[in-house]
């Protein structure tokens, strides 16, 4: 059973240390790599006010979102500064190759 | 262009710390304006880890790309070039009063701290200038394990338990001027206060802006770890000087479960002062965390202290005083945010506005989806003393889960004729009996500060009325 | 099937409408229809509108050309008396020159305007109701309104003029079927002059597919006396600007409303109390009961302005949440220019029946239904006592029935 999909950015297209965000069966995510090669995935949307958190930036663990520096940890989805309060959900990635593939069961 | 003759400059009538002190020497005073090396310098000469010289760098690149809120009050007069932002006043912090230097104590000493210190205080973080000049931490607190130390030095001897916290309550882009004060802060006080622990007697700091065209950018971090209990009190005063000074603090405070947190401030900068400060609290389960908020002086006001409720039965209360005389605007008010179930909240906000002035009372209370049996009480009363005053109230509720209980009163009034004349026929002329009706009706907010500030506090209204009545 | 215009909302619209119109009348709807070409939609930036989106408004129905009009019965004595009761199309035709004198010369609120301007510029339907000086009309007058099936645009226009010291009541009542999309934009005009009296009630019972983004202007003259009544039972979205005046020196205004929103629906009330005139009164009540996972959100102002002395004006906006994703945003706004205030205050609540409540109507045998409904018109009755005429209370219950049950509903 195939609960990996994939992310339809290629992993060379997104450089260590950022997010972007895509569009993986329905769902806006966040994705990305931090500086050391781990690859994670997070609820595009933020929980403070609903925007894009693939705009923003990848600091250490943390996608930091751009609109009021809200920040969630990009392998568990907890909130690691205000203001959203609510966490958002997160998803394991492995590569395929040159392939993201986010697990979303 | 040279710098006005502060001696010429225009002192509003009774504002007895109408003053600064001529032998001041400022000795690491930087040149005006922002830029990256501006932000680098000020991070090299305190010698902080590369990590707060990243933070401070992104920060800065934050402030540039934000435009200035579009609300509030008049911001426009602002240049953020025009301001110094690094000045110390000496080189180290000290131990005894005796040890800081001779124009500082006597600037100090008119602000009546060493009667201060000896009666109440367990400890001092006295800033001047953006540098903490002097502290004296009792013998009991550090037996305890407390920690009460300025913000720059709290940041190297403590920096796994500051960078564990340091922006996570305000991060650096939450706002244009929370940016700027991550990019430049300096000074403010660090506490914390280990398990358990009940810090009897309210930590108190005094600081003021003193230099041309100086910014204040303190940065407060207070950890109540928990079961423990702190208040810490700050009250500040500024010279009188024309070209506007801007005071742009964060105060970041995060009270653990079970624990007490208390904030107390009374402001009263000098009517060119641009205070737009950012001060938010996360209050845990079980805690209480208190802001008594009181603004009587400045050019423009923007303080919204904020409470986010993060566990199950966490209450939060703000209790707001302002007073805008004059050209005056105090744009003041609370903010919480429900985020667990059984959560309460109380803001009191008593406005009163006198000659020109206004006061704008912006709150916010959101109740996020889940948050069943939460309450929250909004009461806001607004006194206009004269025809030319003005008072607005913008309360904004957000409230998104059924099982709750909110509700917000306002009211407008004026003082009453019948009341003015019943205490005039008792012998009073019409500024006392002015003065009494405004302190009765601060009064159960004034009744919550320490005894000092409250006579300060009833003091500098019957100041202000003397300049309303005629 | 509705005659339609063939195309939306747009200036070849606005000329159609006008065919066979007197002259003074086509140039007013192209000066309304240029200012709202020059000003087209509200933006995000204008805090009236942050609450709800326009991007979903249902454009593409062609304009209602041959609506459906109410009936309007008058008193024949009334009509000798110079009542002039009917629909606004048959008033131009009628009495021409008393129509030109009232009919689109006044502005309102920014953030209507582009609403008003549209309906200014392509009514087809709409009450007028003009009373002449010292005539008391008894009674309500009813213009009731049955829209039909079918997806369009409708922006009636209604114009209400009551002459000095004269008084009335009015209840307009309008409804349209279920499941199709319609841009219903009607505004309404209300005009109480010196002394006189008016009593307006909206009874709102829209389908579930439609958009009602209305405007109401009231001016209320020297001692005049205006209470407006907004019922809002149906509709998908609901965004009403209410724009009261209080220009005259002495008038008096109560402005109440009755929401009862389930489903998905979005109701958006702005109101601007605008308190100019010395000694006047201004009070609102506002109460809704959200079930389902309905939304309200009210963004009232009071404005006292400085040369206004001694005026009273509340604001109170209250909401019940009956179900767990029913969410209430109340913003009460005051902006007080002057000292000289006899009282001003306001007060919001947002909050579900409290449990006590609740748990005493059913140990007195109500099932929990029935218990609910007792509750919810309990909730009600402070709006629904301040209604003076019978037979609108009477209208208003029978349309908050389904919620409130029927006033002879029996304790099960």
């Amino acid at each position: 059973m195939t609960t990996g999909f994939a992310a339809g950015v290629r992993a060379s297209q997104v450089a260590p240390g950022s997010v972007v965000t895509v569009v993986v069966a329905g769902r806006p995510l966040c994705v990305g790599q931090t500086l050391d090669g781990r690859w994670g995935a997070i609820e595009d949307i933020c929980t403070h006010d609903g925007g894009d958190l693939g705009d923003g930036e990848l600091d250490g663990d943390a996608v930091e979102c751009p609109r009021h520096g809200g920040r969630f940890d990009l392998f568990t989805g907890r909130v690691l500064a205000l203001p959203p309060v609510v966490p958002v959900m997160a998803y394991p990635v492995h590569l395929d190759g040159d392939e993201i593939v986010v697990d979303l069961s | 262009m040279a710098l006005p003759n502060p001696a010429v400059n225009k002192v509003p009538t009774g504002y007895k710390y109408g003053w600064h002190d001529p032998e001041m020497k400022s000795l690491h005073v930087m040149k005006k304006g922002l830029s990256r090396e501006v932000v680098e310098e000020i991070s090299r000469i305190k010698g902080e880890p590369q990590w707060m010289t990243d933070l401070r760098l992104k920060a800065f690149r934050h402030f540039e790309a934000r435009p200035m809120p579009t609300w509030g009050g008049d911001m426009s007069q602002i240049d953020f070039q025009d301001i110094f932002y690094y000045v110390t006043a000496t080189d180290k912090a000290v131990q005894s009063w005796d040890d800081v230097p001779d124009y500082i104590r006597r600037t100090y000493d008119r602000l009546g701290i060493p009667e201060a210190e000896k009666k109440y205080l367990a400890g001092v973080g006295g800033q001047y200038d953006s540098e903490v000049v002097y502290h004296n931490i009792r013998a009991d607190l550090e037996k305890q394990g407390v920690i009460f130390l300025g913000t720059d030095e709290a940041l190297v001897k403590y920096p796994e338990i500051f960078r564990e916290y340091f922006g996570t309550v305000i991060p650096a882009n939450d706002n244009k001027l929370a940016a700027l004060n991550t990019a430049v802060w300096s000074g403010g006080s660090f506490i914390y206060v280990p398990k358990g622990v009940h810090v009897e007697l309210p930590l108190q700091a005094y600081f003021r802006i003193n230099t041309e065209n100086m910014g204040q950018f303190e940065r407060t971090l207070i950890i109540a770890d928990e079961g423990s209990s702190v208040h810490y009190v700050e009250g500040c005063t500024a010279p009188a000087y024309t070209t506007a000074s801007l005071h742009s603090a964060v105060v970041e405070i995060i009270v653990k479960k079970g624990a007490r947190v208390r904030y107390t401030t009374i402001q009263n900068w000098s009517h060119n002062v641009y205070n737009l400060v950012t001060k938010r609290a996360v209050a845990y389960e079980d805690a209480v965390m208190e802001w008594v908020d009181g603004n009587l002086g400045s050019r423009l006001t923007m303080k919204y202290p904020s409470i986010y409720l993060l566990g199950e039965r966490a209450h939060g209360e703000v209790l707001s005083i302002a007073f805008a005389g004059s050209d005056q605007h105090q744009d003041a008010g609370g903010k919480v945010i429900h985020a667990a179930p059984n959560t309460t909240s109380l803001i009191t906000s008593k406005s009163i506005s006198q000659g020109t002035g206004r006061t704008s009372y912006r709150g916010l209370i959101k109740v996020y989806p889940g948050c069943h049996g939460s309450k929250s009480t909004v009461r806001c009363d607004a006194l206009i003393l004269s025809d030319d005053a003005r008072s607005d109230t913008y309360p904004y509720m957000e409230i998104d889960e059924e099982d709750v209980t909110i509700g917000h009163e306002a009211t407008v009034s004026k003082v009453g004729s019948e009341q003015l004349f019943y205490l005039m026929s008792r012998g009073m002329n019409e500024a006392e009996a002015s003065a009494m009706i405004v302190n009765g009706f601060i009064e159960p907010i004034v009744k919550e500060l320490p005894m000092e500030y409250a006579v300060e506090m009833n003091r500098l209204i019957q100041l202000q009325m003397e300049g309303a009545v005629g | 099937m509705p005659v339609q215009a063939p195309a939306a909302l747009d200036a070849a619209t606005v000329e159609h409408v006008s065919l066979g119109e007197p002259a003074w009348l086509r140039a007013q709807r192209a000066d309304w229809w240029r200012r709202v070409e020059a000003n087209p939609w509200p933006t995000l930036a204008q805090e009236e509108w942050r609450r709800t989106s326009l991007d979903a408004l249902p454009r593409d129905g062609g304009l209602l050309l041959d609506p459906p009009l109410a009936t309007y019965e008058l008193d024949p004595l009334l009509a000798a008396r110079g009542v002039i009761f009917s629909d606004l199309g048959t008033a131009v035709r009628e009495h021409p020159e008393l129509v030109r004198s009232h009919l689109g010369h006044n502005d309102t609120l920014a953030a209507q305007m582009p609403f008003w301007g549209r309906s200014l510029a392509a009514w087809t339907g709409g009450t007028f109701l003009y009373v002449p000086a010292g005539v008391a009309v008894d009674g309500p007058l009813v213009a009731r309104t049955v829209l039909p099936a079918g997806a369009y645009s409708y922006l009636p226009h209604t114009l209400v003029v009551v002459e000095q010291d004269a008084s009335v009541t009015l209840l307009e009542e309008i409804s349209s079927p279920d499941g199709d999309a319609v841009w219903f934009g009607g505004t309404g005009d209300l005009q109480v002059g010196y002394g006189a009296r008016l009593r307006y009630a909206n009874l709102q019972r829209l389908g579930d597919g439609v958009w009602r983004i209305g405007a109401q202007r009231v001016e209320v003259g020297q001692d005049a006396n205006v209470t407006t009544l907004n019922a809002e039972i149906g509709s998908a979205i609901s965004k009403v600007g209410m724009d009261v005046r209080m220009t005259g020196k002495g008038g008096t205004s109560r402005l109440l409303g009755l929401l009862a929103a389930g489903n998905a629906q979005r109701i958006d009330f702005n109101s601007c109390q605008d308190l100019l005139g010395s000694h006047t009164t201004s009070d609102l009540l506002y109460l809704s009961a959200l079930y389902d996972e309905s939304h309200a959100a009210f963004y009232g102002v009071t404005r006292v302005r400085p040369e206004a002395k001694g005026t009273s004006s509340y604001q109170e906006c209250r909401n019940l949440l009956l179900s767990p994703k029913a969410g209430a945003e109340p913003i009460p706004v005051l902006e007080i220019e002057t000292n000289d205030i006899l009282r001003c205050g306001h007060g919001a609540t947002a909050g579900a029946i409290d449990p006590v409540q609740r748990f005493y109507a059913q140990s007195r045998g109500l099932s929990a239904g029935a218990a609910e409904r007792m509750i919810v018109r309990g909730f009600f009755e402070r709006v629904v006592a301040q209604i003076d005429s019978e037979p609108i209370k009477a209208r208003v219950l029978d349309a908050l029935a389904p919620r409130i049950g029927q006033t002879d509903e029996v304790a099960a």
